[in-house]
């Protein structure tokens, strides 16, 4: 198209009505970004729904139909149920580390502004920059069964020692609890960055009448950061996995028996340990489709509340 | 009717159209660029080296290069060796991670530009024979040539790996498992270190023995392996006179000799003699001074040694038989295997392939990475290891175990690795580290095994 037939397309456009022409801009304006989706989100999203029906092993030019079997093969099976009942447990014993406990400090820290608060911000938010990888294996370090420092303080203290990684019983609380320590890091400096946006000359309007402590909290702090809670814990639920992820892949592997095993590391398993892309498809098709569900139904429901305070 | 400002917005609307224009082509020509520049990568590798007597650069995919450690500087050792007695052939070596070398190989395969000579651990061999286009080693040189390359290297060895009577990837970086013993704990606890134990019962002794009087704990079978291989498991089901796999590639871990292995190895742990860790907490504890025994590859040789100088005296001694039967490990570490598309590639590999496992490749693999020599007289050849023996102590009861090695058994199959895992996972640990009952966890991981195998 040259620069002259565009200038009679403007032309036109400005007096005649929007005709097929106008109505295309746009869609050329977003071309770039559509054609970007397209390439490196929708296309492989269809890729790997189609691929979930298929058993293809990375390299074999061959790919055969299987059907259903691979989603028979998840369903039936023992590992990836397993692998399911624990992300959820993870997903429940992480939900306080990025709601409850980084909002009480962020609220304390936001509360008693001045240099100390400034120190233990940056103390605070330490982990979120360390490597995932270095911080696993610090933590393998110490929770050694044998001489790590965790148990020599317990011993010391007369609890006794324990192998927190290599116990089923303790392994998943474990690993959520190293995991921890990243997501409350990140979510005290959300929790600032909401609570920064509250005027403080509210706090001391209700103080002047008399308001304690607890009860400028309750009714002026905490509904400011209602939906702060409520992106928050969806949000860290969907990112807080490739921390997960690094912690199983250097601590436990997934063991002992499973315990540490998630739907994450087993789809990285399927793709990348037994080279099966139709099974690890299908786990990605299913994964989807659950992340899919809870934030729809998370949606819905901030929607009505907008709703219903508007 | 035109307003001043019109043209202004015309013109800015005309600016906007134009750079959308210009972008949505720019992306489309840096895809339409991205794939040009693979294509001819792949054609300059290929069409610089048409002729055996022309230059010619071959890529090697190692997972020793690169590293900061020692088998990084001997990998680099090795190639700046062969470049000099080579000058016409250029070897480009390419780092990996262990963990990813079958996954990087695919993704090379699948692009079309897979490395001419590649570094495979054993147990991810029978897969890589099953999923790559590796050309047989032996095949590539003429038989006088191959005979005369072999002459001199472990036979043994060169049998157990051969696929039909064919060697597809030769051996390089060779280990297997010996016992290092802490010789200050073994005084300490009123034992001789000059005679270190020979059989599992043995073990055990010394180990209980280490535990009472030594303040230490015993021994330690580094058979729940964290990168889930399950050499040392075929180790001691084979020297207990059974079969981790059968001929037929299906499961015999369920049978008599390897249920024995495995209860010997959960009686350890049930009698103190052994702590119930996984196996890197097991090495921590060894370079500690804090463990008497360690039953592992002799790939850590050089890690442990390090480690214990100036704090304890490392020894070691041959892989523990059951009773009156002769030990039978098996190997773990690397083969090389060629995966050059031309036969100028191909020969050219050949010739790389000769000389690391040439004496003086092997001189350089044991003296600066700490793996096997495969040629066995080089440790009392005087030209070559012979020095390098008489100090370092440490690898000599491996050698002499060489002779008796078992050949590594792969599952049948594309869900070999699989299977593996499952036995590794849902049997061995439970078992040694967790009391699980020995016959029925066998038996019933046999048959999960069976299953995956038979999958499509």
């Amino acid at each position: 198209m040259t620069v002259s037939t565009l200038e009679a397309g403007e032309r036109g456009a400005a007096h005649a009505p929007p005709g097929a022409r106008a109505r295309a801009r746009p869609w050329l304006y977003l071309s770039p970004l559509v054609v970007a989706l397209l390439v490196w989100v929708y296309g492989p999203l269809v890729f790997t729904a189609v691929l979930s029906f298929m058993s293809w092993n990375l390299t074999d030019t061959h790919l055969s139909w299987l059907g259903t079997a691979n989603y028979a093969r998840l369903v039936d099976g023992r590992d990836f149920p397993r692998a399911a009942r624990n992300t959820l447990v993870f997903a429940a014993v992480l939900l306080p580390f990025a709601t409850v406990v980084p909002m009480s400090l962020a609220i304390a820290l936001w509360k008693r502004p001045g240099r100390v608060s400034s120190v233990y911000r940056a103390l605070l938010f330490l982990p979120v920059v360390l490597a995932p990888v270095a911080m696993a294996i610090t933590w393998q370090f110490l929770l050694d069964p044998l001489s790590g420092l965790v148990n020599v303080i317990t011993g010391r203290l007369g609890l006794g020692t324990h192998n927190w990684l290599g116990d089923p019983a303790t392994a998943l609380y474990a690993v959520g609890f190293i995991t921890a320590a990243k997501v409350v890091a990140l979510n005290v400096l959300l929790f600032g960055a909401s609570l920064a946006s509250l005027d403080r000359g509210l706090l001391e309007a209700a103080a002047l009448d008399g308001a304690t402590e607890w009860e400028i909290t309750r009714h002026l702090v905490l509904p400011h950061l209602r939906r702060t809670i409520v992106l928050l814990g969806m949000l860290s639920l969907v990112v807080v996995w490739p921390w997960i992820f690094a912690n199983v892949a250097v601590l436990t592997q997934g063991g002992p028996d499973g315990a540490t095993d998630n739907v994450y590391y087993r789809l990285f398993t399927y793709a990348f340990t037994f080279f099966d892309a139709g099974t690890a498809s299908a786990a990605a098709v299913f994964i989807t489709t659950a992340l899919a569900v809870v934030l729809g139904i998370g949606l819905l429901l901030t929607g009505r509340r907008r709703r219903d305070f508007a | 009717m035109s307003t001043p400002d019109q043209p202004t917005r015309a013109g800015r609307r005309r600016r906007s159209l134009t750079a959308a224009i210009v972008l949505v082509l720019a992306t489309v020509l840096a895809a339409v660029s991205a794939c040009g520049d693979s294509s001819t990568g792949g054609s300059t590798t290929a069409g610089s080296t048409s002729a055996a007597d022309q230059k010619i650069t071959i890529r090697f995919l190692s997972y020793n290069y690169g590293t900061p450690d020692i088998g990084g500087q001997g990998t680099q050792a090795l190639i700046d060796a062969f470049e000099k007695a080579h000058p016409n052939i250029t070897i480009k070596p390419q780092g990996v991670a262990v963990a990813d070398v079958l996954t990087r190989l695919q993704t090379d395969t699948a692009a079309g530009s897979p490395p001419d000579v590649a570094q495979i651990g054993w147990s991810k061999m029978a897969a890589a024979y099953d999923l790559l286009p590796i050309v047989p080693v032996q095949s590539i040189p003429a038989k006088a040539d191959w005979d005369a390359a072999m002459a001199g290297f472990n036979q043994r060895l060169l049998s157990a790996v051969a696929v039909n009577g064919q060697v597809k990837a030769i051996p390089y970086t060779i280990s297997i498992p010996v016992i290092f013993y802490n010789a200050d704990l073994f005084r300490k606890a009123g034992l001789d270190p000059t005679r270190p134990p020979t059989t599992i019962d043995e073990v055990k002794a010394d180990a209980l023995a280490i535990k009472d009087k030594a303040s230490a704990q015993g021994a330690y079978f580094a058979v729940v392996d964290s990168g889930k291989s399950d050499y040392l498991t075929q180790s001691l089901i084979a020297s207990n006179g059974g079969r981790e796999v059968g001929a037929d590639g299906q499961p015999a871990f369920d049978q008599p000799p390897a249920v024995a292995a495995l209860t010997a190895m959960q009686d350890l742990t049930t009698s103190g003699a052994q702590p119930a860790i996984t196996a890197t907490n097991a090495v921590a504890a060894f370079s500690a001074g804090k463990l008497g025994m360690l039953v592992g590859s002799t790939a850590v040789a050089v890690s442990l040694a390090k480690a214990a100088k100036g704090r304890f005296e490392l020894r070691s001694t041959g892989f523990p038989s059951f009773g009156g039967r002769p030990a039978a490990p098996t190997y773990s570490g690397a083969g090389l295997a060629v995966l050059a598309k031309d036969e100028a590639h191909q020969q050219a590999a050949w010739e790389f392939i000769r000389f690391l496992t040439s004496p003086e490749g092997f001189t350089i693999i044991t003296s600066k990475i700490g793996y096997l020599p495969l040629r066995p007289s080089l440790a009392t050849d005087p030209k070559y290891l012979a020095t390098y023996f008489a100090t370092n102590k440490l690898l000599s009861p491996a050698l002499a175990q060489l002779d008796h090695v078992s050949p590594y058994q792969s599952f049948s199959g594309k869900r070999a690795s699989q299977a593996v895992v499952a036995l590794q996972d849902d049997a061995v640990e439970p078992i040694v580290l967790r009391g699980a009952k020995p016959a029925s966890t066998l038996s019933s991981v046999a048959g999960q095994v069976r299953g995956v195998l038979a999958q499509k």
